[in-house]
């Protein structure tokens, strides 16, 4: 026998905390209280997270200002949501509206790439002195893993992989992330090909087997969390599939696009649907200092098919009822035109995008004003962004706390709520 | 004796009462003997108080193990381990330690731990491994050592990589170019165990011990150094010293209060900045020519240095203790290592103050505290659960901890183990094998990516990882050694018959001990059952190497 179910059980308990053992519990007996139901609900809940490195202009995406000062040369378009216009360059999330929510009115702090990445994916909270985890190490770490034993939190990029423990922060490289550079999984993942499967569960069942007989003179713990890492690192070699680019089904590229995007996307789309609590794609090359409008004509295409395509998939599939999904970029682009035709570093008044589990669909939130340099309605820093995003996984970040060294640490900003407009 | 640390909070737990107690009837009567059978009073006593059993002496090949990682950094090969096991000497696990501690392996293996320490993973530099090693050999006293790190000499080519920690720390994170804090902090948490990161903007809310001028005591001096590029003689980066002729200030953030300080050690006396007439105030004057800083009259550096390596230091010479202890023992009779104040007293205070005045009147030697304590039954107690089955506190070390083993040890455990340590890490026997020589450098860095954590995350715990896993699985490296090859472990387990020979040449080779019946018969018995022996044995030795037994130090 390969693994013993109730030692499984055990160590995935120890590493989802409180949330899961409520939800264990609950399957097991008939003390189905409304907690653990609220928590077992929690625990099917899903992100998306796309990052588009460099900052997408809001004004060549989703707050257009056709024939304004600053609006540049493209026009705009009608969207499936009457009243709601996006840049022409996004013909194919304008279809999507009616499942997306969009935020045109975040106001945050740092219009520096080198801290500003870092500090928008962190939520930028108060400064307690330790470095906050990335949004992804926090759901890994208050949802864990799913039923599936996949990695909790992943990204899919473009350059190289391998695991990032700095996006833990204080929560410590246990809940660091597991990327795919180019898509492909990082070294050492695929099976060695002078060993057969059956081979490779053989010698695995003798590793267990000693274990077991030097955990039993022991305490276990140290054993089971070696257990939880050989057990991940067999579901991520079995699933070898959900990663290979050459399985990819040729219509699906076809309507995401042959791009990196595209091709990304839909490797997160086979991984949602696997079982990864989590799923990043990053997406670079955003920073349109000079000759903004050209590229972002190239960039932001390739971006609407992709995003468009695994919105309306997972609408059609139901993945998204339980899914998260938020497109967004360290920041926005300034509405003044520079010497170079291009767009610098803007954080005053900017857009991101969401959909699926818990988010109001087919509203915009906020609004700019005539020329986009202005928040007219409803400011709002990442802290607030952060608890919408926890409010709609079913985590109240009000309430809930980390704990480090003792030390209660709240989820996001304390002095900031959810944008309860952005919420079902 | 010292003096006690600043005592504001009230004890409450029993094993306080005794650090209490301690700096109450301080200072000690007598002179007491500091050597293994004094910690393990020390130990017994404290376990008899609570009522807790210390586990007995683990069994040989348990300590021949454990001894061999600790002091030379890699596991005994099957035939030295099989050797100890059947010297009947009841002289020999001493002999051994002896024999170990000479050994050149012995520095060099000092110098990794106290790199792993010092630099977190911050980064690597072969000079600075060469000077630490170096000072292992001549077994320099830390003092020495720690002054030559804190105010580097860069004049003095002997002595110049031993800047590397204070250049390394202050050099860039993130979008930084310096990390002056950083520095300061690390200063507090490596060399007198305090970790004063909060009090750089106000006094410690949770250590009623640790105030604001303790940080900005070491910032102010660390704050006037420089970091150079390299240039001239110098092939690496290094500091100069501005002038400091006024106090630092400060203001609190939370209650507004300002506060000043000169250079100051924490918890210490500040040190008075001379006021010197402006033309007498450079040693050597800086030269914008050669663009060598210039020298000050008054280094705060040199004066910190000092002071915190003096005697009148005590927290100096605690922290060193505290940190070998740990390195050998598992856990520290402070932890965390690095937050040692009033409030978080050690679990054997007098262990801790004894040994901490000794060291200072041993001149900080650090191989006589090794030495003591593997010599310690407390070092060499059993790492398995008592028959009482009672779940012991840990700080009784009343059983062996298991303890990392960090990437450098895993590699060379595992090709010994293998039998390919001298192909791969000295690069000999390529030539009668015709294959593609395997690159060392390559080899030790896919090891160091697999189980090293990330930069400035401390290696303290066992911390099985997926990445680990993924690597012990798939490398391609780890099924190479596996497979047979002229005079590996493989090859002479092929050319053995019986299946009792092969198990103890496995067990011996993997975990330095024989394996017991049921073990053995196990082998025996996928041995019978094996279509393909090679295939077999290199499964048996994989399971192995993959095991909680062969990941730990126990």
């Amino acid at each position: 026998m390969l693994c013993n179910p109730t030692e499984h059980q055990i160590s995935r308990r120890r590493f989802l905390g409180t949330a899961a053992g409520v939800a264990v519990a609950g399957g097991l007996g008939g003390l189905f209280s409304a907690k653990a139901a609220e928590a077992m609900k929690a625990n099917n809940k899903q992100v998306l997270f796309v990052w588009l490195d460099g900052g997408i202009s809001q004004l060549e995406s989703w707050d257009p200002k056709p024939d304004t000062l600053f609006g540049g040369p493209f026009r705009s378009i009608p969207t499936s949501v009457p009243g709601t216009h996006v840049s022409e360059l996004m013909p194919a999330c304008a279809k999507q509206m009616h499942h997306l929510c969009l935020v045109r009115s975040l106001c945050t702090k740092d219009n520096d790439h080198s801290s500003g990445v870092a500090r928008i994916q962190r939520g930028d909270p108060k400064n307690r002195g330790v470095l906050y985890p990335f949004f992804g190490s926090s759901v890994a770490h208050l949802l864990g893993p799913m039923e599936s034993n996949l990695p909790p939190y992943v990204v899919i990029k473009e350059g190289q992989g391998g695991f990032r423990a700095d996006d833990a922060g204080f929560l410590g490289p246990a809940y660091g992330s597991l990327a795919f550079g180019e898509g492909k999984p990082p070294e050492d993942l695929l099976r060695n090909p002078l060993l057969t499967e059956t081979e490779d569960e053989e010698r695995n069942a003798l590793r267990d087997v000693l274990n077991r007989r030097y955990a039993s003179q022991r305490r276990p713990s140290l054993t089971e969390a070696s257990t939880f890492a050989y057990d991940t690192a067999r579901e991520l070699m079995r699933r070898q599939d959900i990663f290979d680019t050459s399985k990819l089904p040729a219509k699906d590229l076809e309507r995401y696009g042959r791009t990196d995007i595209g091709t990304h996307m839909l490797i997160a789309r086979n991984m949602l649907e696997s079982g990864v609590r989590f799923v990043k794609v990053a997406n670079y090359g955003w920073d349109t200092h000079g000759d903004n409008f050209n590229s972002h004509a190239s960039l932001v295409p390739k971006f609407d098919r992709a995003f468009a395509s695994i919105v309306e998939d997972m609408a059609a599939s139901g993945l998204l009822q339980n899914t998260l999904v938020i497109a967004m970029s360290e920041f926005g682009r300034t509405p003044r035109i520079n010497g170079h035709a291009g767009r610098d570093h803007w954080a005053n008044s900017w857009s991101l995008a969401m959909a699926g589990c818990g988010v109001r669909p087919g509203v915009v939130v906020g609004a700019t004003d005539d020329t986009g340099v202005e928040i007219k309605d409803g400011k709002y820093d990442i802290g607030a962004v952060f608890h919408t995003w926890f409010k709609a996984l079913g985590i109240d970040s009000e309430e809930r706390q980390y704990k480090h060294k003792g030390q209660p640490l709240p989820l996001a900003h304390e002095d900031m709520t959810p944008i309860k407009e952005a919420l079902a | 004796m010292f003096p006690a640390l600043p005592r504001s909070v009230t004890p409450k737990a029993t094993g306080i009462l005794i650090g209490a107690l301690v700096s109450i009837c301080a200072p000690y009567a007598g002179a007491v003997q500091v050597d293994a059978a004094f910690l393990d009073k020390q130990i017994a006593a404290k376990a008899d108080a609570v009522g807790v059993k210390l586990s007995g002496r683990c069994e040989d090949g348990e300590f021949q193990r454990r001894l061999w990682l600790d002091l030379v950094g890699t596991i005994p090969s099957a035939e030295e381990a099989r050797r100890f096991l059947a010297d009947a000497s009841p002289q020999k696990r001493a002999a051994l330690a002896e024999r170990l501690l000479a050994d050149p392996r012995f520095p060099a293996r000092m110098a990794e731990a106290l790199h792993l320490q010092l630099m977190e993973r911050g980064g690597e530099d072969e000079q600075w491994l060469v000077y630490l090693t170096n000072s292992m050999k001549a077994n320099k006293p830390w003092d020495v050592l720690v002054r030559e790190m804190v105010a580097p000499d860069f004049k003095d080519e002997s002595k110049r990589a031993a800047g590397y920690f204070m250049t390394r720390r202050l050099d860039k994170v993130g979008s930084q170019t310096t990390d002056y804090p950083g520095l300061t902090r690390d200063v507090g948490r490596m060399f007198m165990g305090l970790d004063l990161q909060c009090c750089q903007c106000h006094n410690h809310l949770t250590v009623n011990d640790y105030k604001q001028i303790d940080f900005n005591g070491l910032f102010t001096v660390f704050q006037n150094l420089k970091l150079n590029e390299p240039a001239g003689e110098y092939k690496i980066k290094w500091l100069s010293e501005g002038l400091m002729e006024a106090k630092f200030e400060f203001t609190s953030v939370l209650s507004g209060v300002k506060g000043s300080t000169g250079p100051r050690v924490p918890l210490g006396q500040e040190i008075d900045i001379p006021s010197l007439p402006e033309a007498e105030r450079w040693l050597v004057a800086p030269d914008k020519k050669t663009k060598l800083g210039g020298v000050p009259k008054f280094s705060a550096l040199q004066n910190l240095a000092e002071k915190l390596t003096s005697k009148e230091n005590p927290q100096f010479a605690r922290n060193i203790v505290n940190r070998l202890w740990w390195q050998f023992m598992g856990r520290g009779l402070v932890e965390p290592l690095d937050l040692s104040h009033s409030g978080n007293p050690a679990s054997h205070p007098e262990l801790l103050e004894q040994l901490a005045s000794t060291m200072v009147e041993r001149q900080f030697d650090l191989r006589w505290m090794v030495r003591e304590m593997v010599l310690s039954e407390a070092y060499q107690r059993s790492g398995k659960k008592s028959a009482a089955k009672q779940d012991v506190a840990d700080e009784l070390f009343a059983l062996a901890l298991e303890r990392r083993i960090s990437a450098e040890q895993f590699l060379r455990a595992f090709l010994t183990a293998a039998g390919e340590f001298e192909r791969v890490l000295e690069k000999k026997g390529w030539d009668e094998i015709k294959e593609t020589p395997l690159d060392p450098k390559k080899v030790q860095t896919s090891f160091r990516n697999a189980f090293a954590n990330a930069p400035k995350e401390p290696e303290l715990k066992v911390d099985p990882s997926l990445r680990g896993a993924l690597f012990l699985r798939n490398n391609s490296t780890i099924l190479w050694a596996l497979q047979p090859r002229p005079g590996n472990l493989l090859d002479r387990l092929l050319s053995m018959e019986k299946s009792e020979a092969i198990a103890a040449e496995l067990y011996l080779s993997f975990f330095s001990r024989l394996p017991d019946k049921d073990e053995a018969e196990e082998v025996g018995s996928m041995l019978s059952a094996s279509k393909d022996r090679p295939k077999t044995l290199s499964k048996i030795a994989w399971a192995m190497a993959a095991s909680m037994e062969f990941y730990t130090n126990h």
